[in-house]
């Protein structure tokens, strides 16, 4: 079975599986914005992601969200430290590495958080 | 399970010096290659070897090519393991890449494994100035074509985004068919599953527990098997996994052994990576084993070498952040630091979760060279002969289970 059909929220796993299709179509831009609309609704389900620190190191924290890679598709700057998490895409190209790379990292959290 | 040495040719200062001795690296190159030598006599599978530059005491080893060909000349079948060759093209231009690793495959008779990875210290980024944001993109462009340039007669020529070359005939060609065995450094769950839908081998850097590496394991055969789109030409199915290594008559005799250098490793590796003060080293001038004692004395951190601690204590104090709990990890367990009896105990937890290769990081911090040889020397004739003997009853037959069905030609040494 997928991961993917882990995933409780149907319209979340619907949007990861068009980004799903979208990347293995080779269309790895296309897939990062897609990505990018499934984050959104992620933390339209788990909206504690969005203020979620973790402390790699005592005394030392950072927003959970800093975890998703920056590959071009970031973090508008100040959006996460004031809680309202905003993508800013600053790249219009992408490789599907990178695709693949969020893609884990989008279906890793929406099952371990259960979304 | 099969078995490596991994190296990354650390050397702390000596405490107190602002520079080494006159022949400290001729010291550590040297010791290294009787170590392999060694292990490769005892029928270890792999040696594994980083590519690194600037990391002054973390890792002096940023010519591993030219170590694997002293190695190619002084084994006969170990496994020469780049762990990992840094493919952006401001390191390496792609063609070099493809001619130093058919060149080492032929002169050690089809013995080369294809590490590729990208670096993520800003000294290594910004010292050959390649781009942060980029460099996974980078990676991906110039692995494929290193393969195609590897297959390819004449190579057909590339227009990218990150390297542009005209048709050329890239030579030598390796000797493996097509290509030697590709893998790809992976600290992260995301990477291992990135190597798995490329058809790559997980060069598992972060240091995994028998848990997560069930989990992980089960997932990755699962994408090579249904989601695979190969990166080059034959797939390399192949979790690998690095652990702190060192043995002793008695347990008190290992942890002795081990001395600083897993609390070094990892405290240096932490230096060296953490996005605010790894820009900041200020080259040729401070001594990281200074900070490493300081900081020793103020957190007590070696206070976990004075004695072995369980799952359960590690866990309590352990950090969230995947890497950073890596790097916890790294420097508090002894996975296969102890006697026989223990390191047996331990290893057979990741046998039992289908690892396919365990590496262990020996050479580290201040560790000596003889005690390196003497671990080296005691699994090699007291446990390597069991954990082969199941490799090849057990593991082999599970793996073709696993990748029963997988049509891509599959080229790996596992």
């Amino acid at each position: 079975m997928s991961r993917v059909d882990r995933i409780q929220d149907e319209k979340l796993r619907a949007l990861v599986q068009d980004a799903f299709g979208i990347m293995r179509r080779n269309q790895p831009t296309e897939a990062m914005h897609g990505l990018v609309v499934a984050l959104y609704r992620l933390l339209e389900v788990r909206p504690e992601l969005a203020t979620e620190q973790l402390e790699p190191r005592p005394g030392w924290k950072m927003p959970f969200l800093t975890r998703w890679p920056q590959y071009g598709a970031n973090w508008k700057a100040g959006s996460l430290a004031a809680g309202k998490p905003e993508i800013e895409f600053v790249r219009d190209k992408f490789a599907l590495s990178e695709v693949i790379t969020c893609y884990e990292f989008l279906l890793d959290t929406a099952i371990k958080r259960q979304a | 399970m099969k078995f490596g040495l991994f190296y990354e040719l650390q050397l702390p200062k000596p405490a107190g010096e602002a520079q080494w001795g006159p022949e400290d690296e001729k010291r550590i190159y040297h010791d290294m290659l009787d170590q392999v030598e060694l292990a490769d006599s005892l029928g270890f599978d792999y040696v594994f070897e980083v590519e690194h530059h600037f990391l002054e005491e973390y890792s002096h080893s940023s010519a591993p090519e030219m170590v694997m060909a002293a190695l190619s000349q002084r084994t006969k079948n170990i496994r020469l393991g780049h762990g990992i060759v840094l493919t952006p093209p401001g390191y390496n231009h792609p063609a070099r890449v493809a001619e130093r690793i058919s060149a080492l495959d032929i002169l050690s008779g089809g013995r080369v494994e294809f590490g590729s990875g990208e670096s993520a210290s800003e000294m290594e980024l910004g010292g050959f100035g390649v781009e942060r944001g980029l460099k996974k993109a980078m990676w991906e462009e110039c692995t494929r074509e290193v393969s195609n340039m590897m297959v390819q007669t004449p190579y057909q020529g590339f227009q990218g985004e990150f390297f542009d070359m005209p048709p050329r005939n890239v030579i030598p060609k390796p000797l493996q068919d097509p290509h030697p065995p590709l893998w790809v450094a992976a600290s992260r769950r995301e990477t291992t599953m990135l190597a798995a839908r490329f058809g790559m081998g997980s060069l598992g850097f972060g240091f995994e527990t028998p848990d997560e590496l069930a989990e992980r394991t089960n997932e990755y055969y699962r994408i090579v098997r249904e989601e695979c789109f190969p990166i080059g030409h034959a797939i390399n199915p192949g979790l690998a996994v690095l652990t702190t290594f060192m043995m002793g008559k008695t347990d008190e005799e290992a942890l002795t052994r081990s001395a600083n250098g897993p609390a070094f490793f990892s405290h240096s590796l932490g230096y060296y990576y953490n996005p605010v003060s790894g820009g900041k080293h200020q080259p040729g001038e401070k001594n990281i084993y200074d900070d490493f004692l300081a900081q020793n004395e103020r957190d007590n951190t070696m206070s976990a070498r004075t004695g072995f601690i369980g799952e359960d204590e590690i866990r309590k104090g352990e950090p969230k952040d995947e890497v950073q709990r890596a790097l916890y990890r790294a420097a508090r367990s002894g996975t296969a630091v102890g006697t026989v009896e223990r390191v047996r105990e331990t290893l057979k937890t990741y046998e039992d979760n289908h690892l396919d290769v365990m590496i262990f990081v020996a050479q580290c911090g201040d560790r000596r060279h003889e005690d390196i040889m003497e671990s080296i020397e005691l699994f090699g004739r007291e446990l390597l002969p069991e954990f082969k003997e199941r490799h090849e009853a057990e593991h082999a037959k599970w793996r073709r289970e696993q990748l029963a069905g997988v049509d891509f030609p599959v080229n790996s040494s596992i």
